[in-house]
């Protein structure tokens, strides 16, 4: 042992914790003197053991007693001492209003992203759970590879439903949905278009929670021929009267049928919304045995607790036993032949819950959210708040000189580190509460826009709201603990005679600390800002990207389907009018909602060659109303008979074939499902173009003439589009009176294919501003005092002959060093980020440094100004002025 | 005033602190009582019984006088208050009277 002659350290220890104050010093003294003397008398090792005896015997009631006595004096949570927390609080407040007033706003600003995104991610996982079996409910979807080709569906087969029904007790309930186009729906004078219509099930409404208004679940869709609505809709034909038993024309199937039901509006969070539900019975393909149409979107009800994957694994048996045979009849092959070529299909199961993040299908039913928006949102919000606590953090630190006296003062008339260390936590949290208030109010007034952007319902009104006011007050708290603690703990561990003999070094130590704060705050806004960039440049280059045809200038008339045999007529009227160059009918665009059909195809020479090509019906106006360049061959032509056999391949399809540019008179083959075969002759080959999304690689295509009614697409050429648009409308009118004249350009429609980038694209770009913002207002705050600080220095260099630039440079240095070293860890993290993000796109931009460069040219340029400002104000004081303040 | 009652062990404490005097602090009078009554008492209970008698009055503490052996520390001087010497004196002359009252020969009759 070093130092032999001393009692045992725990026992010491064990006293100074337990006696009060006010004996300790004797009380230790009197049992260290003892011990010295019993040391002499009995040697060391009996001391020690005796002493530690005797310390033990003062756990004794009266000790006790008097260590109540004494901590009631110093009262943690007295109301006297909080009532003095926080005038203090309010009068820094007021002393520090610059400070104050940055601490506030930017941590106002972070918390209200975050409430903001918060609400957003709850709406969005909040999906399809109020139905009271979501837990138990999956859906059937379609997944397979045919010739390479990805098929991924989220409807199946019409007799999926029956079957798993049938040969699986553990399918409870099996109901299926089946969307049919928009029909006109008409009940006495008022008629409209209902584009939320569907067939469903009997079953449905006991697979699904939703509440009849009127009318019975169980029974409503029966009977042939009825129709269940929803509250909105029964009041936009029957105003307040009662709409059950009411009859409701359907044009378009030539049927009438009965309302049996109403049911509240379906909640803004479902995967369907669906308006008018009709009965399947009324539906001849309802009982359709066909395995190689899908069109049914099919929903399955498992036993409670059960693991939908048990029941999936169960599936390929129906694939080899149902399927197996029809494929046979319509390709002349098995499945498991079928498979040996390399291709593979089969139905898997999907929880209701996950389709609207989770799923991403060819056909589904309404906007899918977005995993991957959920997911940047959130890393938005989390570093929003972030940014927001390191600017409080800092501000806080770095004002501590102003409150080290004050510090000081309190030591000495007896504060101990406990209680500064609640005075300042108290201080934050004052602080964040304020801010909170502050942020929802931001977030009120900030939802609408937010909605509008997002193109969702978040509201912070509804039920949701106040589920989430605990946990706002928790969040304030958590906050105000986070961002303060840091200041706190720095504060109070001031040395009172230090800091009153004004010798302390102030924050020398939490310089290093502040600097790593302001690298990631800059980190941050410079990743968010590169993002941005990044996604802006992959939108201009999708607006400006070559697509293989002219979207310019291009009408497309929808629903020209009802003018039926007058279609053509209106056709020669549209061509009439000088402003129209070409008029072409096809329902089959390449952007937008399109029809679409798959075409499996083989070339005669290699019948085993099959390929999967997506079929376009046209006309021998199509291409060049679109302005597709053909490479090869000719276009189809009316005059030719033999054209109704003729095909003009893409240039993927022509080099699927294996023919590449001599494909010319050579036929191809598609077999039907019915097994019947039809032989094409390849007469043209059109240039690549893109007609599906640059999110996808062009695939095979094969058109075919065969003029079919439903879609014109119109090329103009006019500078008043307005105008031409209102003398079709006449042209229109004048042939059907009740049927809207619907019309889209195409270029809005290759717009609106990017709808989602352009969001990300719009979000990145304000929280990027956001963050930069704030980030800045941190750094403004820093630089502010660094400049007090070293008011004296400065004066001292002025006199001894330092040119303003020279001190301007000196100040603003340390802060552009932080810049451009969080430069050098955003690079890589946005790169990597936005390297990730553009693999979305089939087709993308190449990342390139200058883009990186010119974000950091600008970041450091803003953080020059922020600081250069006060670093100005500072250089340009006089320095008789800051050398006299005293 | 009511009289605060003071138990045989705190009158000890307090007619061994009158003894000590000037030098009366926790070791002292732990060593004293030790001495005089050859009873073996912890450092604990001399402490709580000072403070004690300090809380009703009967003695008054001062600090000062530290040395190296307590580590710096100092000591905590016990001197009697004047109702501690009224106190001591009350008692003194009960006893007096009670022992004047007990008739001649009482005693004797056990050996003493």
């Amino acid at each position: 042992m070093n130092n032999p002659i001393t009692p045992p350290r725990w026992a010491d220890r064990f006293l100074e914790w337990f006696l009060p104050e006010d004996i300790l010093e004797d009380v230790q003294g009197d049992l260290h003197e003892v011990f010295q003397s019993q040391v002499h008398a009995t040697g060391l090792k009996q001391a020690r053991k005796a002493f530690m005896l005797s310390t033990f015997h003062y756990v004794r009631p009266y000790f006790f007693k008097r260590r109540k006595k004494q901590t009631h004096h110093t009262n943690l949570l007295s109301l006297d001492m909080l009532y003095n927390f926080f005038i203090i609080a309010f009068r820094n407040i007021q002393r520090n209003k610059i400070f104050s007033a940055i601490n506030i706003f930017g941590l106002a600003t972070g918390m209200a992203t975050c409430l903001i995104i918060m609400l957003y991610v709850q709406h969005q996982v909040s999906f399809d759970r109020f139905h009271e079996k979501a837990d138990r409910i999956v859906r059937v979807i379609f997944k397979g590879s045919v010739q390479g080709e990805k098929l991924n569906e989220a409807h199946v087969m019409p007799p999926v439903a029956q079957t798993l029904l049938a040969d699986y007790p553990e399918v409870q309930q099996a109901t299926r949905l089946r969307q049919y186009g928009t029909p006109r729906i008409t009940s006495g004078d008022k008629s409209f278009k209902e584009d939320a219509f569907a067939f469903v099930d009997a079953n449905f409404f006991q697979v699904f929670t939703l509440p009849f208004l009127q009318g019975d679940p169980k029974t409503a869709l029966l009977q042939p021929n009825t129709v269940v609505i929803s509250q909105s809709t029964a009041h936009k034909f029957f105003g307040n009267e009662n709409p059950i038993g009411k009859i409701l024309t359907f044009k378009d199937f030539k049927a009438t049928c009965k309302v049996t039901g109403v049911i509240a509006n379906i909640p803004d969070n479902s995967h369907f919304h669906i308006d008018v539900f009709a009965s399947m019975t009324s539906l001849p393909e309802a009982k359709s045995a066909s395995w190689m149409t899908s069109e049914f979107y099919t929903y399955l009800v498992l036993p409670p607790g059960y693991d939908p994957r048990q029941l999936e694994r169960k599936l390929p048996q129906v694939v080899e036993k149902y399927m197996s045979p029809q494929l046979q009849q319509a390709f002349g092959m098995n499945y498991s032949q079928f498979e040996e070529k390399g291709n593979h299909l089969g139905l898997f199961l999907q929880p209701l819950t996950d389709i609207y993040l989770h799923s991403d299908f060819m056909y589904d039913l309404g906007p899918r959210g977005n995993t991957q928006h959920v997911y940047i949102f959130s890393a938005i919000a989390l570093f929003m708040l972030l940014i927001a606590c390191f600017n409080f953090m800092n501000l806080s630190t770095a004002g501590a000189s102003k409150r080290a006296r004050e510090v000081g003062i309190r030591k000495v008339v007896g504060s101990v580190k406990g209680q500064l260390i609640q005075q300042f936590l108290m201080e934050s949290i004052l602080l964040t509460s304020i801010s909170l208030l502050i942020a929802v109010v931001l977030v009120v007034l900030a939802l609408p826009l937010f909605n509008s952007l997002t193109g969702q319902s978040v509201a912070f009104t509804s039920s949701g709201a106040l589920t989430l006011l605990p946990g706002l007050l928790l969040f304030g708290l958590l906050v105000g603990l986070l961002a303060g603690s840091y200041p706190a703990f720095f504060l109070s561990s001031f040395k009172p005679i230090t800091v009153l003999k004004n010798t302390l070094a102030t924050g020398n130590k939490s310089i290093g600390i502040r600097s790593g704060l302001v690298v990631v705050q800059f980190c941050i806004s410079i990743a968010l800002m590169a993002g941005t960039l990044v996604v802006y440049q992959q939108l201009r280059y999708i607006q400006s990207k070559d697509l293989g045809y002219n979207k310019e200038q291009v009408l497309i008339l929808g629903e020209t389907w009802v003018l039926g045999k007058q279609e053509e007529v209106f056709r020669q009227q549209l061509l009439q009018d000088p402003r129209v160059l070409r008029v072409s009918r096809s329902g089959y665009l390449p952007a937008g909602p399109s029809n679409n059909n798959n075409f499996f195809i083989y070339p005669d020479d290699d019948p085993a060659q099959q390929i999967k090509a997506i079929r376009y019906d046209v006309d021998d106006q199509y291409m060049p109303t679109l302005g597709m360049q053909l490479i090869a061959g000719r276009n189809f032509s009316p005059q030719m008979a033999t054209d109704s056999s003729a095909a003009i391949l893409n240039e993927t399809a022509a080099r699927a074939l294996g023919w590449g540019n001599d494909s010319l008179d050579r036929t191809i083959t598609r077999s039907t499902n019915e097994g019947e075969k039809k032989t094409y002759r390849i007469v043209g080959i059109v240039k690549d173009f893109h007609f599906r999304s640059l999110h996808e690689r062009i695939s095979p295509l094969v058109m075919v003439l065969s003029p079919n009614s439903g879609t014109m697409i119109v090329k103009v050429k006019t500078a008043d589009t307005k105008d031409l648009l209102a003398s079709m409308k006449t042209q229109w009118t004048a042939l059907t009176p009740d049927e809207p004249f619907v019309y889209s350009f195409m270029d809005q429609r290759v717009e609106d294919t990017y709808v989602s980038e352009q969001k990300i694209g719009k979000f990145l770009g304000i929280f990027a501003g956001l963050t930069i913002l704030v980030a800045c207002l941190g750094l403004f705050g820093l630089a502010t005092f660094t400049a007090q600080q070293r008011t004296k220095e400065m004066g001292i260099r002025k006199v001894l002959g330092a040119s303003v630039p020279t001190l301007v440079a000196l100040l603003s240095k340390e802060f552009l060093k932080l810049v451009l070293l969080a430069n050098l860890i955003a690079w890589p993290l946005a790169w990597w980020a936005m390297q990730s993000w553009l693999q979305n796109f089939e087709y993308s931009i190449r990342l390139s440094p200058w883009l990186f460069a010119s974000v950091s040219v600008a970041v450091l340029l803003i953080a020059l100004v922020t600081v250069s400002f006060q670093a100005i104000k500072a250089a340009l004081v006089n320095p008789v002025d800051s050398l006299r303040n005293e | 005033m009511r009289r605060s009652f003071l138990g045989e062990f705190e009158e000890v404490i307090l007619l061994v602190v009158a003894s000590c005097h000037p030098e009366a602090y926790g070791v002292t009078v732990w060593e004293r009582v030790q001495v005089q009554t050859g009873r073996k008492i912890t450092m604990s209970a001399v402490h709580a019984t000072l403070y004690r008698l300090e809380e009703k009055g009967f003695l008054h503490s001062n600090m000062g006088g530290s040395t190296q052996e307590r580590g710096g520390r100092r000591k905590r001087f016990f001197t009697l208050t004047p109702a501690g010497a009224s106190a001591l004196q009350e008692i003194q002359a009960l006893r007096t009277k009670l022992w004047q009252g007990i008739p001649q020969n009482t005693l004797q009759l056990f050996g003493i």
